[in-house]
């Protein structure tokens, strides 16, 4: 509760002035200390003059099929955002557009120290309303407001349908007054033309569960549907920044690949050509090569194949062996290379190389068991065997970089398709990309 | 609470790629055997890769 904002707590005060109708006598009560302007009568819904010691009827207004049930009951105090509010009005309003009727709830509350602020809901979004301090700017597209810019949302023409309780002005049924709104989430900056009579006010929004649980209403509140003009997005993080966070994260990782490509020894430490003749190849295909010493730590080993085949393939059979420990690594690879002519003119396909990366190879002594196989209508081909300690693999940085990717655009995507719905609603369709910002807000 | 949690994502993202290379982690699939026998270097034949009777392309276009 603010300082000096005594609490409304308790029954009625007796300074609530007790009246009775002018049209049906039911009992008229004012809660708003002489600042009602109008009081409608709950039971013939007459409104009535409040300046009026006599209550002078205004207007009468037929309210058998415009009968609309506020949600916090008339007289129902609690304790909005520190002070304390009574609500003692209601009107219910509507806008047509493209033949479809939009229905709105305004609720009028008091305090008589802080004086009056509104409520607004539609379709379950609430808005915390009061009139602006001081006079905004409005220019086209944009307003300002307290040094913040606003986005022009839309204008309509908001018809007053229904109206109960007390109101600091002359309210009338069938009013009908030009609104433009203009946001900024959570807040929306609202202009409101009625006559000559233009009145700014500010809103900020809220969620039902908050306001049931500052009227201490009984129930839960009505679900909120859709994304309203001013609904904060659930996504609390400043898209941007995030996307600065990323290309940092690049940087680092381009960095990180640069240094271990320099720092990785990439050491040739067996190269040999051997030859496959058909006419020799009896018996045993398969055979090993001269140990060679992987050094250093546990790390990659390539193995390299090369063979100047043309529309021909082969095919060996590895296994890098540890000759000390018996620990093997069995993998097959094929080199083959086909090119040729036809009515799309000439292709090619594979390779005359191949290159494997055997992952966290520990330091020893190795050798190779290799057996070939060979296209049957080849008779001779040669093919050079070449093992390399220690070698880069740049695959692991472009999965780190879908890695780091993935959550920014998945994060980037459901923003926009927020905004994209928000703006569905607005005299500017989403078409028109400009209005989508996908900065939703400041991180926490 | 995001930008908090990529960076300590990004970290992770980072350190791993880092700890992967220094590793020598690779993205080939390669079948790996512990206790293959010393007779192996002596009689290569005596050993069967797991990938030999490999079905071969043969085409081209």
């Amino acid at each position: 509760m603010s300082a000096g904002t005594p609490p409304l707590s308790g029954p009625p005060k007796p300074q609530a002035k007790a009246l009775n109708c002018p049209k049906c006598g039911a009992a008229i009560v004012l809660r708003s200390f002489g600042q009602a302007e109008t009081v409608v009568c709950a039971s013939c819904h007459s409104i009535l003059d409040a300046k009026d010691p006599n209550l002078a009827i205004l207007q009468q207004f037929e309210a058998a099929t415009n009968v609309s049930k506020p949600l916090i009951p008339l007289g129902t105090r609690g304790k909005l955002r520190g002070t304390d509010y009574e609500v003692i009005g209601f009107q219910r309003r509507s806008t047509r557009v493209d033949g479809i009727t939009y229905y709105w709830h305004e609720y009028v509350l008091f305090n008589p120290y802080k004086g009056i602020r509104y409520l607004s809901e539609y379709n379950g979004h609430w808005n915390d309303i009061s009139i602006c301090k001081t006079l905004p700017t409005a220019d086209g597209g944009e307003a300002n407001y307290l040094g913040e810019t606003y986005k022009h949302f839309q204008s309509a023409e908001a018809n007053t349908d229904f109206v109960l309780g007390e109101f600091p002005w002359q309210v009338r049924v069938g009013e009908k007054a030009a609104v433009t709104d203009y946001v900024h989430p959570p807040r929306v900056l609202s202009s409101e033309k009625l006559d000559k009579e233009v009145t700014w006010s500010i809103g900020e929004y809220m969620y039902g569960r908050e306001i049931w649980d500052s009227f201490k209403l009984p129930g839960d509140p009505p679900e909120a549907m859709g994304v309203y003009e001013n609904q904060p997005s659930p996504l609390t993080t400043n898209i941007r920044q995030i996307w600065i966070a990323f290309a940092a994260f690049a940087i680092c990782l381009l960095i990180v690949m640069a240094g271990f490509d320099m720092l990785a020894k990439k050491e040739s430490v067996f190269n040999q050509t051997y030859t496959y003749d058909r006419r020799e190849a009896k018996g045993e295909l398969s055979f090993v090569t001269d140990v060679f010493d992987l050094a250093g730590r546990t790390s990659s080993v390539e193995i390299k194949t090369y063979s100047p085949v043309s529309n021909h393939w082969i095919y060996l059979n590895y296994a890098l062996i540890n000759q000390d420990t018996g620990q093997a690594w069995d993998f097959g690879r094929e080199v083959s290379y086909y090119s040729g002519y036809d009515s799309d003119g000439s292709w090619s396909e594979g390779k005359q190389n191949d290159s494997v990366v055997i992952p966290s190879v520990p330091p020893g002594h190795y050798y190779l068991r290799v057996e070939p196989e060979v296209d049957p209508s080849l008779p001779l081909i040669p093919y050079t065997i070449e093992v390399r300690r220690d070698v880069p693999v740049f695959g692991i940085y472009g999965i780190a970089f879908l890695a780091l990717l993935l959550p920014v655009v998945v994060l980037s995507w459901r923003s926009y398709t927020f905004e994209r719905s928000r703006w569905s609603e607005s005299d500017h369709p989403p078409m028109d990309f400009s209005n989508i910002s996908t900065s939703s807000g400041d991180d926490e | 609470m995001f930008r908090k949690f990529y960076l300590l994502y990004g970290l992770l993202t980072l350190g791993t790629a880092a700890f992967g290379q220094y590793r020598g982690w690779s993205l080939d699939t390669i079948n790996q055997l512990k206790n293959v026998p010393k007779s192996v270097r002596d009689n290569p034949g005596s050993y069967r890769s797991v990938y030999s009777g490999y079905h071969h392309y043969t085409g081209g276009k």
